[in-house]
């Protein structure tokens, strides 16, 4: 035990201690359980041959220690280079040792407990007769154990929600009888000194989740220890960060009484920002009347075959991007145009009060049974929640269809990182003139497209329409 | 929860002479470490006898001494070799029956494989391949740091659950061929022992078939223990028999139990995006594993990842989700039996132990009282009847006898069995069997644990000292960017001896054999540590652990090693 390494620190420990606070003892540590054995003493009153022992600074990222084991008890006589303690810190356990002998009169910090670096945790007497006075020395120490911490990172805090609201002001009580934390939301709260007491669970049954506790310590969510839950949790097509933005104007008119404020969901928080971020894009319209005898008649052939309109549709704007490349082009750094290699057709689906764009990718090569086959599986898996990002946010082109309700026309925005984005209305039966004066009746559906004007211009989204019109109105191709 | 890969055994050797290499491993069993009863007929056999080891003795001469279970006049049975349960005990059994020339047939009430291959190690190593890469995909900082640059990781649990199941059925199916190929008679029902040497099975609702045979193994297993209190619905309650399906990844789910089965699915649920509550009876988490290894596995597996925990505590009552109310836990404290909280979670899953399966096996005919269901057995296995005595022909191995419940001890058990029927003795080295836990990073042990250890070599006056070694120093390790961990060396600085290794650390359930195999055929420290480790290996991690022990004693003169290769 008595090795010369040691007593050769121990000399260069008691002559930095009464100096700088605590040293970084251990730069070298390359591995946690080797049990290191160290020492730290520092004579406060330096007449006085009673002497403190410190909870060590085993690493440089310790800022507290947890008493593993006292070697010693009270009353043992300790020669020099003793272990007397062994200490946890975040990293490793260390037996501590004294570098005086004496007797370990008094021990302030049990076994168990944890205290801040540099706190007493126990007392050192160098004859019997000093022990009494030892003694009374330790338990006038305000800092027996946990409370001397001077971060209020406390073990205990955390540990068990109290029922007593505190601070009642903030705690709605609805009704509640406990604060419920979920594991995680404890170790945020403690990571960003958050009290619990004060946060207003939002998850199931009122509990306090992570989220609740990112939003009360006003940070973004941290992706540094285990990564973010990725549960798949679908969302709109956002290729960038899927977090909040907040879009409230700084005046708010008074909330109306008896209203109620329902948080976004992760993917209504999506739509909300990506609506926002449309903003940015300068953005024009241009509508097309379509006739669609003929892809109906198609339809109703195909329809046992298991082929849907939407991928009729998909498959007809695909074909039309594939001659028109500007179209399917985007606009990322408002200096350039970025042309797509492949066609995947976005389209706009209502789910569960969010909305979400499964991709249909490669709609242009795939056929239309395939197409629909794959159509069918991204519906099943948008509402199971089970959408991989890259099959709802790789779009490079949108379809929004509500003619399904009856609508004949409407506008849609834009969705970042598109060039366009097509509002397809209802199929409606129309009196239609043609160029010999003869009326006959023809169904029309009115396709409205939304489109970047930076990159996208009239006479582009116009040629477009037609290539498109052409495809609709002689289907045959969508079969090929 | 392991799964010994039996289909090792599927291609037996037809020639009996090739099995010079079993005999030498019984012949060095004795000059092994445990004081286990060994087989006296062999006492000449004494320490010093290591030393054969580098040249195997082909010979049998052994062999005659052992057989000594002949008893009289040659009956006629319907099989040499009834084994009852078709898990992976009654599987290695019946592997090596067949072996040794054996009639063999095996009962099975339930399916081919039991618990490890169903509902136990096999479709859980599924979920943790799975959970291991997930943990790899999400931690940004590690692929950083190997310079990779992945999109967010997402899974689709069905796929996930398939995963388990289709690898479960691909085992169960390979078990039941090799048995099959192999002419082992495998007999549908639930088998009841009916009198000494008899046996009778059937379906429920059809009229049994009594079959006889000269000796009976009774290996039917164990299922999940659930302490009473605790209401499983197998929904929002569960056992890992439900979680292994994998029907739903609750956002956070309590674990009552912090064992192996708890740890591992500790590790699914967390990866999977769970967060997870441990509810332990013990003061402390791990209880089991070698302190010191508990400790950092702590560090590392539970205390950064989305985990909580309540130690010394009972949950004494738990009530599965419904009319609108989460899972509620009550806990009480272990020591006060007071009530000391109510936790609320979407799930709970009870991973407490496992009890044996041994009721309905008739044991009541022949007089054999269970022990808390526990089939009460000898170092050989041999079943001890109510007054104490030797049941004759009859063994228990597995789960069922609680010795050691791991399934390659099973399977290990029954080996040794069929070598004892076979007219050779053999008793299993129970403190060589190793032990793994599929966490990420994995946990393994074989022998002691320090605190043992040091119980032991007080009580029998001997020393013990420790050595260890880090991941962090081992170049592959740090190729993977996984240096955290830790292997540890409990040995015998006199003589050498190996008395315990755990490991914490990247494969450590890999790494562990080479200091089992050494246990087992009693290799001392000395003399392994000059045995050669390709580099840059994990297995170095071993080589110098060895290496870094202090042994008194000096290595044998004949090094297993020392003879040279031409390459």
């Amino acid at each position: 035990m008595d090795s010369p390494f040691l007593s050769n620190t121990t000399l260069s420990f008691s002559s930095s201690f009464s100096s700088s606070p605590l040293p970084h003892l251990f730069p070298s540590v390359s591995f946690s359980p080797v049990r290191f054995k160290s020492t730290q003493r520092r004579i406060l009153t330096v007449r006085s041959k009673i002497r403190e022992i410190f909870m060590p600074a085993l690493s440089s990222t310790m800022t507290e220690g947890k008493i593993v084991s006292w070697v010693k008890s009270e009353g043992d006589v300790l020669s020099k280079g003793e272990s007397v303690v062994v200490v946890e810190s975040d990293k490793a356990d260390m037996d501590v040792e004294t570098f005086y002998d004496g007797i370990l009169a008094a021990i302030v910090v049990g076994e168990g407990e944890t205290a801040p670096v540099g706190a007493a945790i126990g007392i050192l007497a160098e004859t019997e007769d000093e022990i009494a006075e030892a003694k009374a020395k330790a338990t006038s120490k305000p800092g027996a154990s946990t409370p001397s911490a001077p971060a209020p990172t406390a073990a205990s805090t955390p540990a068990h929600p109290k029922s007593t609201p505190a601070n009642a002001a903030q705690t709605v009580a609805e009704g509640r009888r406990k604060t419920v934390v979920t594991p995680y939301a404890k170790k945020l709260a403690k990571q960003h000194k958050v009290d619990i007491e004060s946060v207003v669970g939002t998850g199931p049954y009122g509990r306090i989740t992570p989220e609740d506790i990112v939003a009360a310590a006003g940070i973004s969510p941290s992706k540094t220890n285990e990564g973010p839950a990725v549960v798949v949790e679908a969302r709109p097509a956002a290729p960038t960060k899927a977090t909040v933005v907040s879009s409230a104007p700084p005046i708010l008119p008074p909330p109306v009484p008896g209203s109620t404020t329902v948080p976004f969901t992760t993917m209504q928080a999506a739509v909300s920002k990506n609506m926002v971020e449309s903003l940015s894009v300068p953005t024009f319209r241009v509508g097309y009347p379509v006739t669609t005898d003929a892809l109906d008649a198609l339809y109703e052939k195909v329809k046992p075959k298991g082929v849907t309109m939407t991928a009729l549709l998909a498959k007809a704007a695909a074909m039309a991007l594939v001659q028109h490349p500007v179209v399917n082009s985007s606009c990322k750094d408002g200096k350039s145009f970025t042309y797509n290699s492949n066609v995947n057709i976005a389209v706009a689906v209502a789910i569960n009060g969010g909305l979400i764009t499964p991709v249909l990718q490669d709609a242009d090569k795939l056929d239309l049974y395939l197409l629909s086959q794959k159509w069918k599986e991204l519906v099943e898996k948008a509402r199971a929640k089970q959408l991989q990002p890259q099959e709802y946010n790789s779009g490079t082109f949108t379809l929004s269809n509500l003619g399904m309700f009856g609508v004949d026309k409407f506008d849609a925005i834009l969705p970042p990182g598109q060039g366009g984005i097509m509002a397809v209305g209802a199929s409606k039966p129309t009196v239609v003139a043609d160029a010999d004066g003869f009326f006959s009746v023809k169904k029309k559906m009115l396709v409205n497209v939304t489109a970047d004007h930076r990159i996208i211009y009239g006479a582009d989204l116009a040629a477009f329409l037609q290539t498109f019109s052409k495809i609709v109105e002689n289907p045959e191709s969508l079969t090929l | 929860m392991h799964y010994s890969p039996a289909l090792s055994f599927s291609q037996p050797t037809s020639l009996p002479t090739t099995n010079y290499a079993f005999h030498s491993h019984v012949d060095l069993r004795f000059c092994g470490l445990r004081r286990q009863p060994s087989g006296f007929s062999f006492s000449t056999h004494s320490a010093s006898t290591r030393v054969s080891l580098s040249t195997p003795a082909r010979g049998h001469s052994n062999k005659i001494s052992a057989s000594s279970g002949n008893n009289g006049t040659p009956k006629s049975f319907d099989y040499d070799l009834i084994i009852i349960g078709a898990g992976v005990g009654g599987h290695g059994a019946a592997l090596h029956a067949v072996e040794k020339g054996l009639k063999t047939a095996i009962i099975e009430g339930d399916v081919v494989g039991g618990t490890c291959v169903n509902r136990g190690c096999v479709p859980s190593k599924a979920l943790l391949a799975v959970s291991g890469r997930m943990r790899e995909l999400q931690n940004e900082h590690h692929m950083k740091a190997l310079g990779l640059q992945v999109s967010a990781a997402g899974y689709d649990r069905q796929a996930v659950a398939d995963h388990a199941n289709n690898l479960a059925s691909k085992i169960r199916s390979n078990l039941t061929n090799s048995m099959k190929a192999l002419g082992v008679d495998i007999l549908t029902g639930f088998g009841t022992i009916v009198g000494p040497q008899k046996v009778k099975y059937g379906k429920v609702g059809f009229t049994d078939t009594t079959v006889t045979a000269k000796d009976i193994i009774i290996a039917t297993g164990s299922v999940p223990f659930v302490p009473k209190g605790i209401e499983v619905d197998g929904k929002t309650v569960i056992t890992s028999d439900h979680a292994l399906k994998l029907e739903f990844v609750p956002d956070w789910v309590a674990i009552v139990g912090s064992g192996y089965i708890g740890l591992e699915f500790s590790d699914v649920y967390t990866a999977l995006g769970s967060e997870v509550t441990f509810i332990e009876a013990l003061d402390q988490l791990m209880p089991g594993f070698d302190p010191e290894i508990g400790k950092l596995a702590q560090r590392v597996l539970i205390n950064p990842r989305k985990i909580d925990y309540h130690t010394g505590v009972f949950a004494t009552k738990i009530t599965p989700a419904r009319d609108g109310k989460p899972v509620i836990i009550e806990l009480t404290d272990a020591k006060t039996k007071e009530h000391k909280d109510t936790l609320e979670v979407d799930a709970a899953l009870i991973a407490t132990g496992r009890a044996p399966f041994t009721n309905g096996l008739g044991l009541e005919n022949i007089n054999v009282a269970t022990q808390r269901g526990f089939v009460p057995v000898d170092g050989r296995m041999r079943v001890i009847d109510a007054n104490g005595n030797l049941v004759p022909h009859l063994y228990c191995i597995g789960d069922a006898n609680g010795k050691m419940m791991l399934a390659h001890a099973a399977s290990a058990q029954g080996i040794s069995v069929v070598e004892q029927v076979t007219g050779r003795d053999h008793v299993l080295n129970h403190p060589s069997v190793p032990a793994a836990c599929f966490t990420h990073p994995e946990i393994s042990m074989v022998g002691l644990t320090e605190p043992q250890a040091r119980e032991k070599a007080e009580k029998e006056g001997f020393e013990v000292s420790i050595a260890k070694t880090s991941f962090k120093a081992n170049t592959k390790a740090l190729a993977e960017n996984e240096g955290e961990g830790l292997a540890k060396l409990i040995y015998n600085p006199d003589n050498g001896e190996i008395l315990g290794v755990h490991i914490f650390g990247l494969h450590a359930a890999d790494l562990i054999h080479e200091a089992s195999n050494a246990m087992a055929l009693g290799t001392r420290i000395q003399d392994i540590k000059f045995a050669v480790h390709a580099h840059p290996t994990l297995s170095e991690v071993l080589d110098e652990l060895f290496k870094s022990a202090k042994v008194k004693a000096p290595a044998s003169t004949s090094s297993p090693v020392s003879e040279p290769v031409s390459a």
